[in-house]
């Protein structure tokens, strides 16, 4: 996977997160994964077609997922509730939007979906042919890993337009 | 028991969501997203700001603007929204109130969308994430005017 795919997430979720929890996150060590793997719990998903195809999923377990969205609301959520839902959905929408303004940037055009949610307990997730790389992001809450896996589109990354 | 009232005000500020008349603004926020209508809703009325309606989409927005009117202010309206798109709501309410002002909401990369919002007749826009003082301002001017 391209290199340029990646960053625009990273540099993204960390400003995002950075802002709307009000505290420090810290960067973990990248790493790639080819086969399926499990999903902490939560996890929202978006996905990307035209130029670049793909997915970008942002995971985490479940106290993560309410303390955060306890952070983001200013008061304590303990269950999965709408709202908690609805906070980790505008959560993966603002870091999504930010990455994907600067992919525009650069050149690549493609549209989203707007972010879906999953709950639930051993799910995990497999792409046939796309390998994924993992940015683990440790904030004061617990960790959030940006799951990435895009490849250029069947018309080539760059159009010209 | 001590209230707020027992202190001194250091600060002798009006609240941003009264009018020069002291009564509150009345505000319609139009957002899919329940996190969203939640935070601006809890932004506006922390300064005084009446939100005298929530709409989940676009159509839902029009309708509740209709049925609020004359008795509404501002609306803040998302772009991205089922059933009908904020962009098209604009326009429905701008047909209807020629003087309607209306704050788009956006997500970060939407700037043709919010291009054409302003010169279909939005009187400013606001981009996600929020942060608090700068909806404030953006709100206060566009209510100055």
């Amino acid at each position: 996977m391209r290199v340029e795919y990646i960053n625009p997430f990273v540099e993204s979720a960390f400003n995002v997160m950075k802002e709307v929890l009000q505290s420090e996150v810290k960067r973990g060590e990248l790493y790639l994964k080819s086969t399926s793997m499990p999903v902490m719990g939560v996890a929202a998903i978006v996905g990307l077609a035209g130029g670049v195809e793909g997915r970008v999923l942002f995971d985490m377990d479940r106290p993560t997922a309410l303390k955060i969205a306890s952070a983001m609301n200013g008061e304590e959520l303990t269950t999965m509730d709408d709202l908690v839902k609805a906070t980790i959905t505008e959560l993966a929408n603002m870091i999504t939007a930010q990455a994907v303004t600067k992919l525009h940037e650069l050149g690549f055009r493609f549209d989203l979906t707007p972010p879906a949610i999953f709950t639930g307990d051993n799910m995990e997730v497999s792409n046939q042919d796309v390998e994924a790389l993992i940015v683990p992001m440790d904030t004061v809450h617990g960790k959030v890993e940006i799951n990435v896996a895009i490849r250029e589109g069947r018309n080539g990354g760059l159009h010209e337009d | 028991m001590k209230t707020k009232e027992d202190f001194p005000s250091i600060n002798e500020r009006k609240p941003d969501g009264l009018s020069p008349e002291g009564t509150p603004y009345r505000i319609l926020v139009v957002d899919d997203s329940m996190f969203v209508a939640k935070q601006i809703t809890q932004i506006l009325t922390s300064e005084g700001y009446d939100v005298v309606g929530q709409a989940a989409d676009g159509l839902l927005g029009l309708e509740r603007y209709k049925e609020l009117y004359p008795n509404v202010d501002l609306v803040t309206m998302d772009i991205t929204m089922p059933n009908m798109d904020g962009l098209t709501a604009l326009q429905k309410i701008i047909d209807f109130d020629k003087n309607a002002k209306v704050i788009m909401i956006s997500a970060l990369g939407k700037q043709d969308l919010v291009k054409q919002a302003l010169l279909a007749g939005a009187k400013n826009y606001i981009v996600k994430p929020l942060d608090r003082k700068k909806v404030l301002e953006r709100i206060a001017h566009v209510l100055s005017k």
